[in-house]
């Protein structure tokens, strides 16, 4: 599969192509939708079919157990602080009152 | 329209890098977003805001410097130093470890797999949401993720932070 195919099918289709529709996944197609099922970004057939494998699977359980604590950890330690938010939602109020036309 | 304004800020601290860049593209967002409410239906307002953004975000870019973004594939892979493959990312004391050793991971990124993985990671965008914001189709920011999060791994695996690879 290349960069351009995958490209002109879109996520969804190649993701489905990976996995055959009526046979239980095995590691080597499980490794290659492993991230799209991660972020939630697989069909149901496909979700189906990656659990079932991953009820029996120790070394795909402990690939997805990685991946998913690398993903949380991502989002713990990328947290932005709080005050450019307030900030911002301090300007957004004023903009809706009328109050800004421009950036200060 | 306020609600998405976190999002907003996540996504345009993920594309600038800099927390003040991405305080002015926010507030160009905005002041874009209530000049042509007008013409906006009611559906989809992360969507919608997430467009006027990128928008935003080009016409600076092309007003500053066009070279912003560098050549993932120009970065080359650190050498193997330490693993430890019974390292268990359970472990509450790892999880400190994690944390504490992902920030030079994530530095180590190419802008593009880092934008990648804060999009999909920090921002929680869909891969659709992410492909509008950087204007590249969904495939792309699929194929970037995989890869970004492949190094990240070699590179904590390397410390002994995660298991390596088997594949």
């Amino acid at each position: 599969m290349t960069a351009l195919m995958m490209k002109a099918m879109g996520p969804m289709l190649w993701v489905r192509r990976q996995l055959r529709p009526d046979a239980p996944a095995r590691c080597p197609e499980v490794a290659r939708v492993l991230q799209p099922y991660l972020d939630g970004e697989v069909d149901a057939r496909t979700l189906r079919l990656v659990s079932e494998h991953l009820e029996d699977c120790r070394r795909c359980g402990l690939e997805v157990e990685t991946y998913t604590a690398l993903k949380q950890a991502v989002h713990r330690v990328s947290d932005p602080p709080a005050e450019p938010v307030e900030r911002l939602r301090a300007f957004a109020a004023r903009l809706a009152k009328g109050e800004l036309t421009d950036p200060p | 329209m306020v609600p998405e304004i976190d999002v907003l800020y996540r996504v345009a601290l993920s594309i600038t890098r800099s927390h003040a860049d991405a305080e002015d593209l926010v507030q160009d967002t905005l002041v874009r977003a209530y000049r042509s409410i007008d013409r906006f239906d009611g559906r989809h307002p992360r969507a919608w805001l997430l467009t006027i953004l990128r928008n935003a975000q080009i016409n600076r870019t092309r007003r500053r410097r066009p070279d912003l973004l560098h050549d993932p594939d120009e970065v080359t892979r650190r050498a193997a130093t330490t693993e430890d493959p019974s390292a268990q990312p359970e472990d509450a004391a790892m999880v400190d470890v994690l944390d504490e050793r992902l920030g030079a991971a994530l530095d180590a990124l190419p802008i593009k797999f880092r934008q990648a993985v804060d999009l999909i990671d920090v921002s929680e965008l869909s891969y659709q949401e992410a492909a509008e914001v950087l204007g590249v189709p969904a495939g792309t920011v699929m194929s970037r993720l995989s890869r970004a999060r492949k190094r990240l791994r070699d590179h904590l695996a390397r410390e002994g932070v995660l298991p390596r690879r088997m594949t």
